[in-house]
């Protein structure tokens, strides 16, 4: 019958009626046979579409269950509504799924896989009417049976809390199975908490109507799934206890309760704010697998089983939904960020930073109320850290940061204007008023450091000015470079700035080659202004030997002094003309350190020794001047070389720049840096500093501070995450590069753009803490750390797709289980259920034994289930080989503590 | 490639090119033949030279600023900060001098590590002064083997004969504005929203490998 009606699409009720083949007689029909025929209708609808069909057309996922899917339909009868739900899994081998899956409530109580749910369309959805329920169960059933459909119904009944449904099954020809579930809210009979009570009630629903009771053993299957849950991480005295574990074992316990550990105090970002543990805890299931028992004694002594003693192990984590992401009051760098970000918005309201201080002046209502100035404590405290408590910081900033740091156009990390930003970001509530204020003493700070030449905090004071790094940090790098110049100065290194002195010396000095030409060796003087002997190089007229000079560093120079120089070149244009007056200058300073520190020297000794490869020697007699060296100091005098083509040119620059050098050592020089006019020029710079110019550096420096801060974290080896984190930063830096380019003003899809930054910002932050906190968890056995991550991060990439913190289309809540098999990672997860105080063992009092360390399962789920042959019922005789198959007639599931308790049985029976 | 020989007023995108060597190399004779069609003997390069040429590459106006270094090691501290923000790298060597071609993986290569801060920067490997054919050390096969190790580009060329040094100059370019990235930075003063570039679901930091 229902073959023929298969492909027939059906368009309402009456017209799939009139095309059944089959004989109806409608002529009797009362509402009651209607209502059935309209039941029977949908099945055979249902059952004939197959659950590919129906996956295609209506059926809508159910959420929490993956492979769980339901089609609904609607129907009135005797003025009231119901309605239909058929549940289908997809895939087809016919068999419940293990119950460490996730199953629907009733797939977990009656042991069934698709099934039918038929209830009323009221508020609470239950039949609440025990008539009206049954004689809705037998339509249903009768609408199955006429339909020849195997499917399992139900209807709920009594108060919805109690979850009660009774249901009806037609297994075939012979049995049907009835079903019957319930649950007691409160107040369990002692009985039924203990093991051996629940085995006497399933022993009862058989028992008494087949044989008699007290005088058999009854052996029934039972399998048991325990769940514990660790002890929660928030609780004081559990942190107490892990604290005392691992300084010792022992006494000291007392004296250290008064510290509470947060349990992220080793990360990175603890320096500036504590994170929520993301993993609330574990749950762990005990599973046993068929056990046999044959009386209530037996089954008295699994209450004394340990779980250690359980066939299979699964854990897994209690995380909060989303990461917490949603509530959108999580507290981390991503938040303040995204504050910073507004005081970006803000900062083209006035044109001058202290602008923003000054109340009075500035016109916008909201910044007025808003934008709190925290007090001068705590300026006080940021500036001293800033400035002041500066334990040594090691200056090599590479170290910490990521390989595409650099890519971002920030400060380092540590540096002052990085630690600057961080600051700033927990200062008041990181407005542009805070910011302001903060900004403001800094450069008086700075001022400060500069007029009393005290050395600038972590800030390195020699070396290159690194271009990638922001200007504010170049010119704080220019300036720490000046004030040690200026130290050097006043220190009594020699440098002479007055131009009058230098050149009263240069006259002095001028008269040494010339006066003393037999002057042999090497004076005092002459040391001082050379960096020792430059090989085995002989001058080539004097016949001395050839001293490399100190020479002076090359001035450093930020970003702009580069841009100046380079606009200088290009107005120049085309020309030949462009005058590396810099390098000039350069060549000539070092020029005159090598005369002074070679009187006699030529401009030929200087090429060879600084250009090398533009003195060409005479191969032939390279020969004879090797050999010649192994005579002992019979050399050959002078080598027979030349000057390069290029070198030896008539009008060559570099023997112009030569022959007006004077011969100075660099401390007699003109410093090529001038430390007084660059120092000024950086402080400035910093106290006429725009508010946007300030805030686009900010919030380049404060995304790059706060990224390598969170890389900095510990998490063990998870590819994923490290891998995040690179994308993170190469995302960071194709965002941010719309700042700090003069060219173009920042427009609101640039803020757009950093807003979204700030989720994904906000997504990798959250993982990082959940993979330290897994990390931190699993330090023992680092494999289930990382295989509880990639789970999650598996179950969570999805979710950051969405782009903002409020996509929760997808409500799925993430239920890994990872089974736990070897035996060390039983003992690392054992070791995780520590043993209570005994200040918490008596508050516990459910007493359902199965203690593991001391804990209870805070859930006990059982299914009994009694098998029988089908054999000497009535059908046996005829038919005895076709139903000599063994079924199980009886299962009961339990499912409860000690205030809660839920019971659902399945009986099969011939009647 | 045409070469415009005026300075025009207005141009699509400007490109930073840099050129390192050893000295005496000829990476001045060679940008000089590039951007005057001229071959000088020249006085070494004190510190940096720079040099502006503006070409029409594929209906593109382009202004090629390019910076010539000294090969001297005393400038080398000096020079780095040209590295920063160059789209383009030209590393030359002197065909008729073999260390001037190991200095290149020895010092120059390493000197890109350091301080360039240009992931996608296109790097070309050039060997000068093929003119002096019988003095040659470097054979082309080492050129090739050693631009495809470095994943760079390779060409041989004499500023003196003025052969391939256009061409030198032209695949560079090109190279450059098949990059996407290096484009983008090369666009004076016009705004990429990158979101909107692509769907939203696919953004940067959702979308790739893992």
């Amino acid at each position: 019958m229902a073959s023929k009606s298969n492909s027939k699409s059906i368009i309402d009720e009456d017209e799939e009626e009139e095309e059944f083949e089959h004989f109806d007689d409608f002529t009797l029909a009362s509402s009651w046979e209607r209502f059935i025929s309209e039941l029977e209708a949908v099945c055979r609808q249902w059952l004939a579409n197959g659950p590919k069909n129906l996956l295609v057309k209506e059926a809508v996922q159910m959420d929490l269950f993956k492979d769980l899917y339901k089609v609904k339909s609607e129907f009135k009868y005797a003025m009231k509504s119901y309605c239909m739900e058929y549940y289908f899994e997809t895939n087809n081998d016919g068999k419940v799924a293990d119950w460490n899956q996730i199953l629907h409530d009733l797939q977990l109580s009656f042991g069934v896989k698709d099934f039918l749910v038929i209830a009323p369309q009221s508020a609470s959805g239950v039949v609440l009417d025990a008539p009206e329920a049954s004689k809705l169960l037998s339509a249903v059933s009768i609408a199955l049976t006429n339909c020849s459909c195997l499917w399992p119904a139900f209807v709920p009944v009594h108060d919805p809390s109690r979850k009660a449904y009774i249901g009806i099954q037609n297994m075939g020809t012979v049995f049907t199975k009835r079903f019957e579930g319930d649950r007691i809210g409160s107040q369990v009979p002692i009985k039924l908490m203990h093991l051996e009570g629940l085995y006497e009630l399933f022993i009862s629903k058989f028992a008494y109507t087949t044989v008699d009771l007290s005088m058999h053993q009854f052996k029934v299957q039972f399998k048991m799934k325990l769940t514990y849950r660790t002890p929660s991480y928030d609780d004081e005295d559990e942190v107490q206890e892990v604290d005392a574990d691992i300084t010792a074992p022992g006494e000291n316990r007392e004296s250290e309760t008064r510290i509470k550990m947060q349990w992220d105090d080793d990360c990175p970002w603890s320096e500036w704010y504590s994170a929520e543990d993301p993993v609330k805890g574990f749950e762990l299931l005990a599973i046993w697998s068929e056990v046999t028992v044959e009386s209530s004694a037996d089954m008295a002594e699994w209450e004394n089983a340990s779980p250690l003693e359980a066939d299979k192990w699964f854990l897994y984590p209690i995380l909060p939904k989303n990461l917490g992401i949603s509530d959108g009051n999580t507290i981390g760098f991503a938040s303040q960020l995204r504050l910073l970000i507004k005081a970006l918005e803000m900062s083209l309201e006035a044109q001058f930073v202290e602008d923003f201080v000054s109340v009075e002046k500035s016109d916008s209502e909201n910044l007025k109320s808003s934008a709190v100035i925290p007090p001068p404590t705590v300026l006080d405290r940021v500036l001293k850290d800033l400035f002041h408590e500066v334990t040594e910081v090691q200056l090599d900033f590479s170290l910490g940061e990521h390989k595409s740091s650099r890519a971002i156009k920030g400060a380092p990390l540590e540096s002052l204007f990085a630690q600057f930003c961080l600051h700033a970001l927990w200062f008041g509530n990181c407005n542009i008023r805070a910011i302001a204020v903060l900004w403001i003493e800094f450069v008086r700070e700075v001022r400060w450091c500069w007029e009393e030449s005290q050395p600038l905090p972590r800030v390195p004071s020699c070396g290159t000015i690194d271009l990638s790094t922001c200007l504010i940090y170049q010119k704080l790098h220019m300036l720490a470079i000046c004030i040690d110049k200026k130290r050097q100065q006043n220190n009594g290194h020699d440098f002479d700035r007055n131009d009058d002195s230098a050149t009263a010396r240069v006259q002095e000095d001028l008269q040494i080659p010339n006066n003393s030409s037999a002057f042999r060796g090497v004076s005092i003087d002459d040391r001082k202004c050379s960096a020792g002997v430059a090989g085995s190089m002989m001058l080539l007229k004097s016949q001395r030997i050839l001293y490399a000079p100190i020479t002076q560093d090359p001035p450093p120079m930020t970003e702009d002094m580069h841009e100046e120089r380079l606009q200088a070149a290009e107005a120049l244009g085309d020309s030949f003309s462009f005058s590396a007056q810099l390098e000039k200058d350069i060549l000539a300073s070092d020029m005159s350190a090598f005369k002074a520190a070679n009187p006699g020297a030529v401009f030929e000794d200087f090429i060879r020794w600084h250009s090398p490869k533009d003195w060409e020697n005479d191969d032939s007699l390279d020969v004879e001047v090797s050999q010649g060296t192994e005579r002992e100091g019979k050399v050959e005098w002078p080598p027979r070389g030349k000057l390069s083509e290029r070198m030896s040119d008539n009008g060559n620059s570099w023997r112009k720049i030569w022959n007006e050098a004077l011969p100075l050592p660099i401390s007699e020089q003109k410093p090529l840096l001038d430390p007084n006019r660059e120092g000024e020029k950086v402080l400035h710079y910093l106290e006429t500093l725009r508010p946007r110019q300030l805030l686009e550096q900010m919030v380049c420096t404060a995304f790059r501070a706060a990224a390598d801060t969170l890389n900095q974290t510990s998490f063990g080896d998870l590819k994923q995450m490290t891998t995040k984190i690179g994308q993170l930063y190469i995302t960071m830096a194709s965002m941010l590069k719309y700042l700090q380019s003069h060219k173009t003003t920042v427009d609101s899809d640039v803020i757009e753009d950093l807003k979204r930054l700030c989720v994904t910002f906000e997504h990798i932050e959250k993982l990082i803490s959940l993979a330290a906190s897994f990390h931190r968890k699993f330090l023992q056995s680092p494999h289930l750390a990382q295989s509880f991550f990639s789970d999650y991060y598996d179950y969570y990439l999805p979710k950051m797709g969405t782009g903002s913190t409020h996509g929760d289309t997808d409500t799925r809540e993430f239920d890994k289980k990872q089974q736990i098999r070897s035996h060390e990672d039983w003992k690392v997860i054992t070791s995780m259920f520590t043993q209570p105080t005994p200040n918490q063992s008596w508050r516990k009092v459910l007493s359902m034994g199965n203690f593991l360390n001391g804990h209870e399962p805070i859930l006990r789920e059982i299914i009994f289930s009694k098998r029988d042959r089908v054999s000497g019922s009535y059908y046996a005789a005829s038919n005895t080989k076709l139903y000599r198959q063994e079924i199980e007639t009886y299962r009961m599931y339990v499912c409860g503590t000690s205030n809660d308790l839920r019971v659902a049985l399945a009986v099969a029976s011939c009647d | 490639m045409e070469f415009s020989s005026g300075a025009p007023p207005e141009f699509d995108y400007l490109f930073k090119l840099l050129m390192i060597g050893d000295s005496g190399v000829g990476k001045s004779s060679l940008l000089l033949s590039f951007t005057s069609d001229t071959f000088e003997d020249l006085s070494p390069t004190i510190g940096v030279d720079f040099k502006v040429k503006h070409v029409t590459v594929g209906g593109k106006k382009l202004k090629l600023a390019i910076w010539d270094t000294a090969g001297q090691e005393r400038f080398r501290t000096l020079t780095s900060s040209y590295y920063r923000g160059a789209q383009g790298i030209i590393m030359v060597y002197d065909v008729t001098r073999r260390e001037t071609f190991t200095n290149l993986s020895d010092i120059w290569g390493k000197e890109i590590d350091l301080y360039s801060t240009n992931q996608d920067c296109i790097k070309m490997l050039v060997g000068n002064k093929v003119d002096k054919e019988s003095e040659r050390v470097v054979s082309k096969k080492e050129g090739v083997d050693f631009a495809r190790e470095y994943g760079c580009l390779f060409i041989e060329c004499s500023a003196k004969t003025r052969v391939n040094v256009e061409q030198c100059f032209e695949e560079l370019v090109l190279k450059i504005l098949e990059t996407p990235s290096l484009i983008a930075e090369g666009t004076a003063g016009v705004k990429k929203n990158i979101f909107k570039q692509k769907p939203p679901e696919s953004d940067a930091s959702t979308s790739s490998c893992c």
